[in-house]
Parts: C-alpha cells; sequence; structure tokens
C-alpha cells in the first residue's frame, strides 16, 4: 500500500546489531558531557579570572582616590601611609594581572583549542547518520526487489539495487568504525592534555612567570607586613606627637 | 572664740581707734564665720553626694544601667575632687593666721579641676530632669523611688530625686558667693585681700564658661540631629516665620555675594571647615571605593570553576579542584567575613558619625547671615530686640562650639581611618598568607613541583605542543569521515548532454544533483538524483547563496544547493570506429582535443538484460554481466548504441540495456540466464 505515507507498524529494521548502536550512543554520549563540561569550564575560569582582575582594579582604585585627596598634601604622615599603601596595591594588580595570563594561556587556550573539535564531531556523527539512512533506505529497496518474482527486468534491478547498496553499506561501516575508533581515543586523550593546564593553574597561584623574582603571594605577604610595620610606627609619632 | 572682745564696746569710750577695732573684729569675726560655713557646708555637701552616689544608686536597681548614667552621670568623679578640695580646706584650719590667704590659693588651684568636671554634670543635667520627669508619670516606680530616698536622705521630702540631682549645681554657683562674703569682710590692705579677689573672680569665670558649655551643648544638639522628614512634613513646617526667616539670610546671602555687604572671614573657620570637608570626602570615597570592592569579591565568589572536572580522576586535576574548592569556600570566605565586619562596618559608622558636624556647619552660615544681619542694624539702630540678639546669641555659641571641638574631630576621624586602613591592609596579607600555604601545600603533591618554573613552562609548551598536534589530528580525521559519496550512476542516456554542458560550460561547473529535487516555486527545476547541472550563478537574484541557478542542458532554474555536488566528468575516449577486436591503437586513449579531467578511469557499466549479437560488430550480453563501456555512441554518433567491450570481446550494444554502477568493485554474482 504505497499510498500510506508512513509506515505504521513496520518494526525498523535492525541493519546494525543493537550492541554497536549501544556501544556507539555510549561514547558519543561521553563525548557529549565532555564537551559541555569543557565549554563551563572554559566559560567558568574565564568569568573568574575576570573577577579577580576586577577585583585588584577596584583596590587600586581605593588608593587612587585617597592619593588624589587634598589632606595628602596638608598631611605628610597620611601622604607616606597612602603612598605606601598604593605601591602595594599597584603590585598585587601587577600580580594577578600576570597570574591571569598564564592561566589564559595554559588553561583557557587549551580549553578552547580542545573544544573546537568537538563541531567535526558532531559533523561527522551527522553524516554517520545520513549514512545509516542512507543504507536503509537502499537495504529496504534490496528488500523490496528480492520479494518479487525473479524476471529478467527485476532481476536486473536488484543487482542494480545491490550494487548501489554496496558502497553505502561499506561507507557506512568505514564511518561507523571510524569513529567508535577515534572516539574512545578522543576521550582519553583529555587525560594527557589537561594534566600539564592543572598543574601549571596551580602553580600560578604561587609562581608567577618570571623566575628571578620571588613568588607572587610571598612578595605580596611580605609587601603587606612592611606596610603595617610602617604604620605601626607612624602612628606612634602621631601619638606622642600630641592629640 | 574672739566673740567677747566685740562685747566689750561699753568699756571704751568712743575713740575712733576703738571704734575702728571693733568693727575690724566684727569683720574679722564675720569673716571666721565666713569661713566656717564654708566648711561645715563642704563637709555636709560631700556627705550628701556620697550618700546620693553609693546608697541611692544601688538601690535603684530596677533602673536599667543607662538610665543612672544620665541620672548621676559624673558624680563620682565630682565626689573625688571635692573630697581633696576639703583635704585641702581642712588642712588650712589650722593654721590660723594665714587661712584665708590659704583658702584663696586653694580655690584658684582648684578652679580647673572645678570647671571640667561640673560642665559635664551642668551640661547633663537637663536630661536628668528629664528622665525624673518621665520617673514622676509612673506612680508605682515613684513610690519606690520615694521610699528609698526617704530612707537615706529624710531632709530630701517630697522632691525627691530632683532635689538630690540639683545639689551639685547649687554647690558651685555658691562658692562665688561664699567667696564674696569672706572678702567684704577682709580688710583691703589684708595680704590676703588680693588672694581672694582673683579666687573671687576666678569662680565667677567658672560659672560663666559651665553656663557657656552648656549653652554649646544644647546647640549642638538641637540642630545636629539628623531629621528623616517626608515631603509633607517638610511642607507643614513652613509658616511665615520660617519664610521670613529664610527670606531674610537669602537676601544677606546675595548682598554679601553682590559685595554690598562685607563678608565676615573667618580665616580660622574656613581652613577648619576646609580639612573637615576634606576628611568627610575622604571617609565617602573610601565607602564607596571599598563597596564597589566588597561587589567584586562577591562576583568572584559565584563563580566555582573547581566543580567540573572533566570527569578526570587523580591527579592535577583532582588537586587543582580540592585546592579551588579550599581557597573558595575557606579563605575567600573568611577574607570576606573579616573584611565586612573588621573595615566596612567602622566606615559605615565613621560615615554616619560625620553627619552630625555637616549639618552643624550648615546652620553656622545660616546663623551667620542671621549675625551678620542683626550686626547691622545695631550700628544703624544701636539697639536689637530680643530674638535677634538670641539669633546672634546662637551663631556665637555655634562657632565656638565648632572651633573648638573641629579639630579634636578631625584628628579623630583621620586616626580612625588609618585604623581602617591598616585593618584592610592586615586582612589582605592574611589572605595572602592563606594561599600561598594552601597552594604549596597542593604543589607538593604535583609530579613536577621540584622543576623550577622557567623549564616548567617549556615543558607545559612543549606538551601543549604535542597535545595539539593531536587535537589537529582528530579534527583531521573527524571530517576525513566523509568519503563523498561516489559518484552517482549517470541516467542512461545522459552522457550527451553532459558532454554538451561540460563543453559549453568546463569541468568546474558540473555538478550531481545529490537526492531528488521537487522545485517549488515557478523558477525552480525538479531533478531526479543523478542528473548533471552546469551552475550558472551560485545565489539567486536575492543574494540567498543557497540557491544556484542551474542549466540542465535544456532548462534553466533554480536549484538547492545542498543536494548538489561536483561532479568529475569522466573523460570519454574518441570513439573507436569500427575497431572490434583487441588493436593495439584501441588500447591507447588517443589525446583529446579539448583538455579533459585527469581521471582517465573507464566506466563499468552493468548489462541490465541479456542481449544476443547479431551482428559481427555486435557483442552478447548475459544480464547482470560488468562490461566496460567505451563509447557511449556508434560510429554514426548514434547514441542508441554503445561500445563495450566485456570477456575481451568488443561490440556495440544497446545504450538502454547498460546500467550504470559506480564502484569498480570486482563482482562475481551471475544469473543463470
Amino acid at each position: 500500500m504505497s499510498w500510506i505515507p508512513f509506515k505504521i507498524g513496520q518494526p525498523k529494521k535492525q541493519i546494525i546489531p543493537k550492541t554497536v548502536e549501544r556501544d556507539f550512543e555510549r561514547e558519543y554520549g561521553k563525548l557529549q558531557q565532555l564537551e559541555e563540561q569543557t565549554k563551563r569550564l572554559q566559560k567558568d575560569m574565564k568569568k573568574s579570572t575576570d573577577a579577580d582582575l576586577a577585583m585588584s582594579k577596584s583596590a587600586v582604585k581605593i588608593s587612587l582616590d585617597l592619593l588624589s585627596n587634598p589632606l595628602c598634601e596638608q598631611d605628610p604622615d597620611f601622604l607616606s601611609m597612602v603612598t605606601a599603601l598604593d605601591t602595594a596595591m599597584k603590585r598585587m594588580d601587577a600580580f594577578n594581572q600576570e597570574k591571569v595570563n598564564q592561566i589564559q594561556k595554559t588553561v583557557i587556550e587549551p580549553l578552547k583549542k580542545f573544544g573546537s573539535v568537538f563541531p567535526s564531531l558532531s559533523m561527522a556523527v551527522k553524516r554517520r547518520e545520513q549514512a545509516l539512512q542512507d543504507y536503509r533506505r537502499l537495504q529496504a529497496k534490496v528488500e523490496k526487489h528480492k520479494e518479487k518474482e525473479k524476471t529478467g527486468p527485476v532481476l536486473a534491478k536488484l543487482h542494480q539495487a545491490r550494487e548501489e547498496l554496496r558502497p553505502v553499506r561499506d561507507d557506512f561501516e568505514a564511518k561507523n568504525r571510524q569513529l567508535l575508533d577515534e572516539m574512545p581515543r578522543f576521550y582519553g586523550s583529555r587525560l594527557d592534555y589537561f594534566q600539564p593546564s592543572f598543574e601549571a593553574l596551580i602553580r600560578a597561584q604561587v609562581r608567577p612567570v618570571c623566575a628571578t623574582s620571588p613568588p607572587a603571594p610571598w612578595r605580596q605577604a611580605r609587601l603587606w607586613m612592611h606596610l603595617t610595620h610602617r604604620w605601626r610606627t607612624t602612628r606612634k609619632c602621631t601619638r606622642s606627637s600630641g592629640t | 572664740m574672739a566673740d567677747h572682745r566685740a562685747e566689750e564696746p561699753s568699756s571704751r569710750s568712743g575713740s575712733p581707734d576703738e571704734e575702728g577695732r571693733v568693727s575690724e573684729d566684727r569683720s574679722l569675726l564675720h569673716q571666721r564665720l565666713a569661713v566656717r560655713e564654708l566648711i561645715d557646708t563642704e563637709i555636709s555637701y560631700l556627705h550628701t553626694l556620697q550618700l546620693c552616689a553609693s546608697d541611692i544608686r544601688n538601690h535603684l536597681q530596677q533602673l536599667p544601667q543607662g538610665d543612672l548614667d544620665i541620672l548621676f552621670s559624673n558624680i563620682d568623679d565630682i565626689i573625688k575632687v571635692n573630697s581633696r578640695f576639703l583635704h585641702g580646706l581642712q588642712e588650712t584650719a589650722s593654721k590660723e593666721e594665714e587661712q584665708v590667704y590659704l583658702i584663696g590659693n586653694l580655690f584658684l588651684e582648684f578652679q580647673e579641676e572645678f570647671e571640667h568636671v561640673y560642665k559635664v554634670y551642668c551640661a547633663n543635667y537637663d536630661q536628668a530632669l528629664l528622665l525624673v520627669d518621665a520617673y514622676r508619670k509612673e506612680p508605682a516606680l515613684q513610690r519606690e523611688i520615694q521610699r528609698i530616698i526617704e530612707a537615706v536622705v529624710p531632709q530630701a521630702g517630697p522632691s525627691g530625686l530632683s532635689f538630690l540631682l540639683v545639689i551639685p549645681l547649687q554647690r558651685i554657683t555658691k562658692y562665688p558667693l561664699l567667696l564674696q562674703k569672706i572678702l567684704e569682710n577682709t580688710l583691703p590692705d589684708a595680704g590676703a585681700y588680693p588672694v581672694l579677689q582673683r579666687a573671687t573672680f576666678a569662680l565667677q569665670d567658672v560659672n560663666a564658661n559651665i553656663n557657656e558649655y552648656k549653652i554649646r551643648k544644647e546647640v549642638a544638639s538641637k540642630y545636629s540631629k539628623v531629621e528623616q522628614l517626608t515631603l509633607r512634613e517638610r511642607l507643614a513646617r513652613i509658616n511665615t516665620h520660617t519664610l521670613s526667616k529664610k527670606t531674610t539670610r537669602l537676601s544677606q546671602l546675595l548682598k554679601q555675594e553682590a559685595g554690598l555687604v562685607p563678608k565676615t572671614e573667618d580665616k580660622e573657620f574656613d581652613d577648619l571647615e576646609e580639612r573637615f570637608q576634606w576628611v568627610s570626602v575622604c571617609v565617602t570615597e573610601l565607602k564607596n571605593d571599598l563597596a564597589a570592592y566588597l561587589d567584586n569579591l562577591e562576583v568572584f565568589l559565584r563563580f566555582r570553576p573547581h566543580e567540573c572536572n572533566l570527569d578526570i580522576p587523580g591527579g592535577p586535576v583532582v588537586q587543582y579542584c580540592n585546592l579551588a574548592r579550599d581557597l573558595q569556600l575557606k579563605a575567600f570566605l573568611e577574607f570576606k567575613q573579616r573584611l565586612e565586619a573588621l573595615v566596612w562596618q567602622p566606615l559605615c559608622s565613621l560615615a554616619k558619625v560625620l553627619v552630625g558636624p555637616q549639618n552643624l556647619i550648615k546652620k553656622r552660615l545660616d546663623k551667620l547671615l542671621d549675625f551678620e544681619r542683626v550686626e547691622e542694624k545695631l550700628l544703624e539702630v544701636g539697639s536689637v530686640t530680643y530674638e535677634e540678639e538670641a539669633a546672634r546669641h546662637t551663631y556665637q555659641a555655634l562657632n565656638s562650639l565648632l572651633v573648638a571641638e573641629l579639630p579634636k574631630f578631625n584628628q579623630l576621624v583621620m586616626q580612625w581611618l588609618g585604623q581602617v586602613l591598616r585593618t584592610f591592609v592586615a586582612l589582605q596579607r592574611d589572605l595572602a598568607e592563606q594561599v600561598l600555604q594552601r597552594a604549596e601545600g597542593s604543589m607538593t603533591q604535583l609530579p613536577h613541583q621540584h622543576i623550577p618554573e622557567p623549564d616548567f613552562r617549556k615543558l607545559v609548551e612543549n606538551s601543549l605542543g604535542q597535545t595539539s598536534k593531536q587535537l589537529r589530528s582528530f579534527r583531521e580525521n573527524f571530517e576525513k569521515v566523509l568519503p563523498p559519496p561516489t559518484t552517482q550512476p549517470l541516467l542512461p542516456g545522459s552522457e550527451r548532454q553532459v558532454q554538451a554542458l561540460w563543453s559549453r560550460y568546463g569541468p568546474g561547473k558540473l555538478y550531481q544533483v545529490t537526492n531528488n529535487i521537487s522545485g517549488a516555486g515557478s523558477l525552480d527545476l525538479t531533478l531526479p538524483r543523478g542528473q548533471i547541472v552546469a551552475l550558472l550563478q551560485n545565489k539567486d537574484t536575492k543574494g540567498n547563496s543557497g540557491r544556484w541557478l542551474v542549466d540542465t542542458g535544456g532548462h534553466r532554474g533554480y536549484v538547492p544547493a545542498g543536494k548538489l555536488q561536483p561532479y568529475r566528468v569522466v573523460p570519454s575516449e574518441e570513439e573507436r570506429r569500427g575497431q572490434v577486436g583487441p588493436h593495439e591503437d584501441s588500447r591507447h586513449l588517443t589525446p583529446e582535443p579539448t583538455p579533459t579531467c585527469s581521471v582517465p578511469t573507464v566506466t563499468q557499466v552493468v548489462a541490465a538484460y541479456p542481449f544476443l549479437a547479431r551482428s559481427s560488430q555486435e557483442v552478447s550480453l548475459q544480464a547482470g554481466q560488468p562490461v566496460t563501456l567505451l563509447e557511449a555512441q556508434d560510429k554514426k554518433g548514434n547514441p542508441e548504441w554503445s561500445l563495450v567491450e566485456v570477456n575481451g570481446q568488443r561490440g556495440y550494444v544497446p545504450s538502454s540495456f547498460l546500467a550504470r554502477a559506480p564502484s569498480p568493485a570486482p563482482w562475481g554474482w551471475s544469473l543463470t540466464s
């Protein structure tokens, strides 16, 4: 009944075994999840580093505004205090900038590169799907011809259909196999790919890029200690100089 | 003591010396009496004070501590000062002759302390009175208070608390009077006279200063309150009085600006005010900046990159996640909390504190305008009304208050500010230390921790380079998962068409239809799969590059670009005319005059139907047999016959008996005919 536009009740012929399909779904599913995680991580990293920079910039603004206050001209103690604060804030900002650059290079860019593979993957999966459809269609045609009575033209048509089917089936098999091969390998490659990135991320918290300078938070800590010491002595001076 | 001397006037006759001596004795007597009075009253005063402070206050337990503080304010200080004073007084009692002199000196000594201690009490007294009135309204409480007071100080009577609380005020105002009395009864040429005089003036000054201080405090409390009024309330407050006040002020201000009236320049005050303004600007800016900083911190804390671990168990990734989580949830959170409590809150309180003085300064300016106007009037008229005098006085009070207290205030604010900044720095330091500690702890677990930084960087770069190559290869692989669906079987008999298109448009423009196209619009073509078309334009008139204008050899129209794929023409060999059988030449491809594609494949076709050769020029076919198509037309150019080779034999067969097959894959299926 060819006028029925869709086939009700006819099960989709399983031309590929269920296990293969299941394997494929599983691998592809894992990769899809990985893609989502990569994207999210990239976005979050970017936002986190942006926020970090914003924080240190606002700290610099604090000291800048203080410096611009006319009190600094009048009160030398205040001026020295605020100048020290300003230097410290600017240095902290510089460290943060270095750290963020480092993170950009070692984490965010690799993430981007990793993520750029996914579109090709999904294209490939789509093509496999297309090939599968073609395969199914031609297989159905072959079956159809098989069922008819065997006359010359029919046989010729059958033969022709089989001829058409063969390359498509091979194509599909090839695609399927290739993807089934590559996907797990791609999935596994993330281990090697990301280990150094994250290691670098941890190190960035401690040491900036330049080897000659001491590590960032250590420098920060020393700077702050300097500052508080200076201010304590200044305060003693102001105290002793009278209320 | 010296009474009997005064009782002797009858025994003498009226000699001036004696009279003088008598009056002298009398004044001396009075003096002594006055001194005695001073000392005695001092004793009883102190006693009452001590009763108040200890017994009564301790018994009034049901009142909250804050109330007690207001009621009794600095009574303890007063008791201390006055006990010392009494002690000094009692010491002078032993030195008969110089007593008065010593008393004078004592007063001068204690002048400042009295002022200092009593002015606080007096300024607070009004508030204490208000509280007492409030208590009076509660009968039960009132009865209780009365009971306590009567038990301790019976002579307090029904006025109770207020009677007791006013005693210090009475005392400090009594001192000048007592001194005056002593002074009156001292001979002007006595050694003690100048001292006493000075003491009297001093105590009068004390009183005047206490008064002044009290007025200032009142003025300050009146104007420094921040009133949150709605617009309606503000409007309701406008009446003729306020309007007139404001208009006179405005006119005064305008006159000043226009130069008609000299502006009172108070350099000292202006400097103070300027500094105050800078300080308050400093505080406000700091507050705003810190608010921005806290906002950014908030945003920073919102993102948790450590939550997705890319499904990588173990290794640096997990360590990083742990570290980041630690930092986020502990170190930074703690930092934020401390920042809020130790830096933000004090800063906010500081900002609030600045509001009062701001108001006072504003008010002072208003009052200054009033004052100037009054001064003017004074010059012109010579006298002023009571209200004007009051306005003058208010201004002076405000001014002196501000001048006296602003410097200290400014300094305190600066100290406070300094403290806030230092705390901020200390917090940053603590945070940095924490980050360092945790990160270093984490680093010890990393595989490459012993490698110095620049080497590590190179390592990372190398590994990233390698893996990116790997990624690229993955990508290429994925993209390669597309051997182009091989050239579809051409529709039979269309090769001539293809040739025509090819010769007309060139090889690059030929496309094959991959799927059946059904045209919708009037200009769209309906094409079956496998049809070859030539591309005329790769976009339609509207610029849509998904629709291409193509030529099918017969018709022209639009087709969707997605269903076309480039077609590579198989070069047709020159027709071998009449050459059947293996000839050497026929095996060679003669070069075509027109350039050919580089693909020299000869099509493999399949015989669709069996065919029996009827002449030597024809060759027999079996259905399904693979044949090699050499020419798609016979020597006369008739497309109905094709030159094929089969089983080593060449011959013509009807073209319609042939079906195209794409791949040259050998297959050995044969059908028994």
